[in-house]
């Protein structure tokens, strides 16, 4: 390793560490010397472009051998998630303005994410799990707009911190059958007839599981994704998950799959999607709502590891990226209210056609791809994933996982229907636009429309 | 103007439509009227001389475009005509004008909105029919949900948003197990071929075990059934027709019921024909049904709107009939019978829609001897009820006669060969006719005829715009019935590939192509 690597192939990491370093500078200077917005965004972009750039260019390099590495297609992965970031951050303006402490926490948050995506050892991708989700406990409770707020961190730092445990549990089984912390040897340990490898793999599955909210491990997300605020909802249902299922990607590789481990992977996100898709009929929060979605499109996610090893990357790459742009995309576009409460509640959405039409038909559009419903993005996200089941010869799994889908069209209409068929509550107040969330919102419906027009370009990127 | 260009064109202009409607300025309604029709003129004038440039001998695709789309998969941007949906791409566009025209006046709500749902669900089943790759296909199939579940939904009457989450549900329900049939589908091909692609062309040369093709057939036919809609599948219809606007019912009778019938004709059938082959007497059955069980239902309702619409469930029937019957003149009449019932029923649905925005109630018994208070409407509702019964000359006899005399000829060998139950199912379907005159001249007699009675006294008759609307789709419906040789003669190449693809065994022995 020379350091002119190391500079080099963490580029983006280290843009964000500036980042990091700035804001702190901000934050114990006494006089407000710069926007702590205006920073996070402007470095979050850049290292999105460097990480976007260095894939383009084609660069590779293992500057610490065996425990981080760079690929084209990785960078790739990195760039998308961090771009994906930057909407997140245009949305913080409403909420939490120029507080410094927001930012600072969502940037080491950030730089957790992204060492995941090149971990090549458990130690890597342990300190990434651990640096991604330690500062969202504390960013759930940093708006405290309820007092269901602290009960909601509490009960995800309880759930996060059993997921590193199983998870250490499952690594340490792991280095005891086989000696080593390199990643490759779970790949291994999944063809492996050995228990105690079998066992670890479960684990950490099953940790994967927890992280992503998949049923039955799914309870702490709608409670969290309620008590937070928009752009930390927003970051935890897009970045987080993204990472999340990357990291799993770059567990499991192209290794092939036992017919146990099928079995594993398949079932329970089935039940995740049918179960997901269900309650989210019920529920009057749109938070919530996202949140039971969001354990849903987890189910489609783990899905993709039923097909064959070399689909598996493009199918979750291009997954992240429709079904994040479209849900940032409805975040942006959800009215404006001082009351969070009432701003939450999807009868706040009724007739809001008649009051802007620009967001109405924008969260339309979201929810109309989180749906699945061609010619919009999360169509060909979800044709991806069960064309490869398919093509893996797990029909029967692909068929569920279809009519399960269906489900959930009920309750994204719902929301349309609220947007337009339902009259305005005389209560409602005026939409006032703010141009950052305007911003963010035409940052995601580029790619939006990019992508449903020339999916293929896409795909042929990854 | 080159020719592949133009159809490109015709496919993209409601898009372009829409680009111009957003483009105005808020608070122009008027303005918002005349750009849609315009679009909608141009959009048909530039269909018609594709139309005249159909060259009627040559088989397979005319004006093709084909591009790269998704090209990991094999997917391309593929689009033609041909003689399968030449007729029916003239019907969408013939019809466009019309919807537009006839909402002037009933639509003051969202203009802009509902003139954009129109355009878009305009575009998505002019794109479903030009089609010529399955995944293409798909997109399009799909995308006529949403504007469709708008137009209802916010345009519609009191229990509106029950019958658009009906419609969709339904609708969506079909969808996704052809989803998954269509990747097996793919995913077959490749198997046995080693192509990967979604091209129709392709498609029909996958040999598939009977069983196998079955399955597949069954997911395609739920799709396309719902859509038709067959019976016992049919019960989202009345309550979309009903709760619908006037341009809501027209679109769904006039063009996207015939989605169904032509899916199974291009598609469902010609891929899978050993299965519609074991299934033909199920097939003929269902449409049997359809035709007779529409037709009763149509009897005994009270409610305008329903008559029509179960009305369609019945006209439809022949449609499936001709189609099973793999007889040249069935195949025919088919395609003719979708484009005489689009006209029709568009012109019924546009009429109850002109009476509705002068009274505001559809149910019939509220009405009588409009024939002495609206002397003009009496008339055309008079030429439409016989066009609907299928009298000579007009389009619906060439239609249903051919259905018929096709599914004699083809139930007549078989006869001989000792099966009666398709030449049974030929003479039920006859009964049909007499039921469809019977619920047509009663509620015709009812409504035009006796003493005179409406909701309000003073009904003012037929202005020069709905005038105009009502003799256009007139003159179209005797044009068809007076000389159908001339669509008949750019069907008669696809009418005869269809034949032969659903008549030549393409299965494999099982097991072997997995």
């Amino acid at each position: 390793m020379s350091w002119q690597a190391a500079l080099i192939a963490m580029l983006p990491e280290h843009l964000l560490l500036a980042g990091i370093v700035l804001l702190t500078l901000i934050e114990i200077a006494p006089r407000r010397w710069a926007s702590p917005l205006a920073v996070s965004a402007v470095l979050v972009a850049a290292a999105a472009l460097a990480a976007a750039l260095m894939s383009l260019a084609g660069y590779a390099a293992a500057p610490f051998a065996g425990h981080f590495s760079v690929t084209p297609t990785t960078l790739l992965a990195k760039a998308i998630v961090l771009a994906l970031t930057v909407p997140v951050v245009l949305l913080a303006r409403d909420d939490f303005g120029d507080d410094g402490q927001f930012y600072l926490l969502l940037l080491s948050s950030l730089y957790g994410v992204s060492l995941l995506l090149s971990a090549d050892s458990f130690l890597t991708l342990f300190l990434g799990l651990e640096l991604m989700s330690l500062p969202v406990y504390a960013l759930v409770l940093l708006a405290f707009r309820r007092p269901e707020s602290a009960e909601a961190a509490l009960k995800y730092l309880i759930l996060g911190g059993t997921a590193t445990a199983t998870f250490l549990m499952g690594a340490s089984l792991l280095f005891g059958s086989s000696g080593t912390l390199a990643l490759s040897t779970f790949a291994k340990a999944l063809s492996a007839n050995d228990v105690l490898a079998q066992a670890a793999v479960v684990l950490i599955i099953l940790s994967f599981f927890l992280k992503a909210a998949v049923v039955p491990f799914h309870t702490w997300a709608p409670d969290a994704y309620e008590a937070a605020s928009i752009p930390v909802t927003a970051y935890m249902a897009v970045v987080i998950k993204a990472g999340v299922l990357l990291a799993a990607v770059r567990l499991v590789g192209q290794a092939p799959l036992s017919s146990t481990m099928v079995d594993l992977l398949a079932i329970l996100p089935l039940i995740s999607i049918v179960w997901g898709n269900l309650t989210a009929m019920r529920q009057s929060s749109f938070r919530r709502m996202i949140a039971y979605s969001s354990i849903a499109h987890a189910g489609y996610l783990y899905y993709a590891f039923l097909g064959a090893g070399d689909t598996r990357f493009t199918a979750v790459v291009f997954y992240v990226l429709a079904y994040g742009v479209m849900n940032l995309l409805a975040f942006a576009s959800l009215p404006r209210s001082a009351d969070d409460n009432a701003r939450d509640h999807l009868d706040h959405l009724r007739g809001l056609y008649q009051r802007d039409p620009f967001a109405a038909l924008m969260i339309g559009m979201a929810m109309l791809s989180l749906a699945g419903i061609p010619p919009l993005p999360g169509f060909v996200a979800k044709f991806l994933i069960f064309k490869n089941v398919i093509a893996a010869g797990y029909t029967l799994y692909a068929v569920l996982g279809l009519v399960g889908s269906y489900l959930g069209i009920y309750f994204y209409l719902r929301v349309i229907q609220y947007l337009f068929m339902s009259t305005r509550e005389p209560t409602a107040e005026a939409v006032i636009t703010q141009r950052a969330a305007l911003g963010a919102g035409v940052l995601c419906l580029i790619p939006a429309v990019v992508l449903s027009v020339f999916p293929g370009w896409v795909i042929g990127l990854l | 103007m080159d020719n592949a260009i133009m159809l490109n064109l015709v496919l993209y202009l409601p898009l372009l439509g829409i680009a111009m409607l957003a483009a105005l300025p808020a608070g122009h309604e008027d303005r918002v009227r005349s750009t849609s029709f315009g679009v909608m003129v141009a959009q048909l004038f530039l269909t018609v001389i594709l139309y005249l440039r159909f060259d009627p001998n040559v088989a397979g695709l005319q004006f093709e475009t084909r591009l790269p789309w998704i090209s990991d998969w094999g997917v391309y941007y593929q689009i033609g005509l041909d003689g399968y949906n030449v007729l029916l791409v003239l019907l969408t566009a013939f019809l466009g004008p019309l919807v537009v025209a006839g909402a002037f006046s009933a639509i003051t709500k969202d203009v802009k909105l509902f003139y954009a749902m129109v355009f878009l669900i305009q575009f998505a089943m002019l794109g479903t029919f030009v089609a010529q790759d399955l995944f293409l296909f798909y997109v399009f199939w799909e995308t006529m949900l949403i504007p469709m579940f708008l137009i209802i939904g916010i345009w519609g009457g009191e229990r509106r948003i029950y019958a658009t989450l009906k419609f969709v549900l339904y609708t969506a329900f079909g969808s996704i197990l052809m989803l998954a049939a269509v990747i097996y589908l793919v995913y077959s091909l490749k198997q046995t071929t080693g192509l990967t692609s979604f091209a129709f062309a392709d498609l029909y040369r996958v040999r598939l075990p009977v069983d196998v093709q079955s399955i597949l057939l069954f997911a395609f036919a739920l799709s396309f059934a719902i859509k038709v809609p067959m019976v016992p599948l049919h019960t989202w219809l009345p309550d979309a027709h009903v709760e619908a606007p006037t341009a809501g019912s027209v679109i769904l009778a006039g063009v996207l019921l015939k989605m169904g019938t032509y899916g199974f004709m291009k598609l469902g059938f010609p891929l899978f024909p050993d299965a519609t082959r074991a299934a033909t007497p199920l097939i003929m059955a269902l449409a049997v049904v359809s035709i007779v069980y529409g037709a009763c239902l149509a009897l005994v309702q009270t409610d305008i709107k329903k008559i029509i619409a179960y009305s369609s469930i019945s006209h439809l029937g022949y449609v499936m009939l001709g189609l099973a019957s793999l007889d040249l003149l069935g195949i025919q009449g088919a395609v003719i019978q979708m484009v005489s019932h689009g006209l029709t029923a568009a012109g019924l649905f546009l009429m109850v829609g002109m009476i509705y925005e002068r009274c505001h109630t559809r149910e019939l018994a509220a009405y009588g001897g409009l024939a002495k208070i609206m002397p003009v409407y009496s008339v055309f509702f008079a030429i439409l009820t016989l066009a609907s019964i299928g009298l000579p000359t007009t389009s619906g006899f060439t239609g249903e006669f051919l259905v018929l005399l096709g599914a004699f000829r083809g139930a007549w060998p078989i006869y001989q060969q000792g099966d009666a139950f398709p030449l049974a199912m030929s003479v039920i379907a006859v009964s049909g006719v007499v039921l469809g005159a019977l619920y047509m001249l009663w509620f015709a007699q009812r409504f035009l005829f006796g003493l005179a009675k409406a909701p309000h006294s003073d009904l003012t008759d037929l202005n020069l715009r709905e005038k105009t609307i009502l003799a256009t789709i007139v003159v179209a419906i005797f044009a068809l019935g007076l000389y159908p040789q001339e669509p008949l003669r750019k069907t008669e190449v696809a009418a005869k590939q269809y034949q032969q693809l659903v008549g030549t065994s393409r299965t494999t022995v099982a097991g072997s192509a997995r």
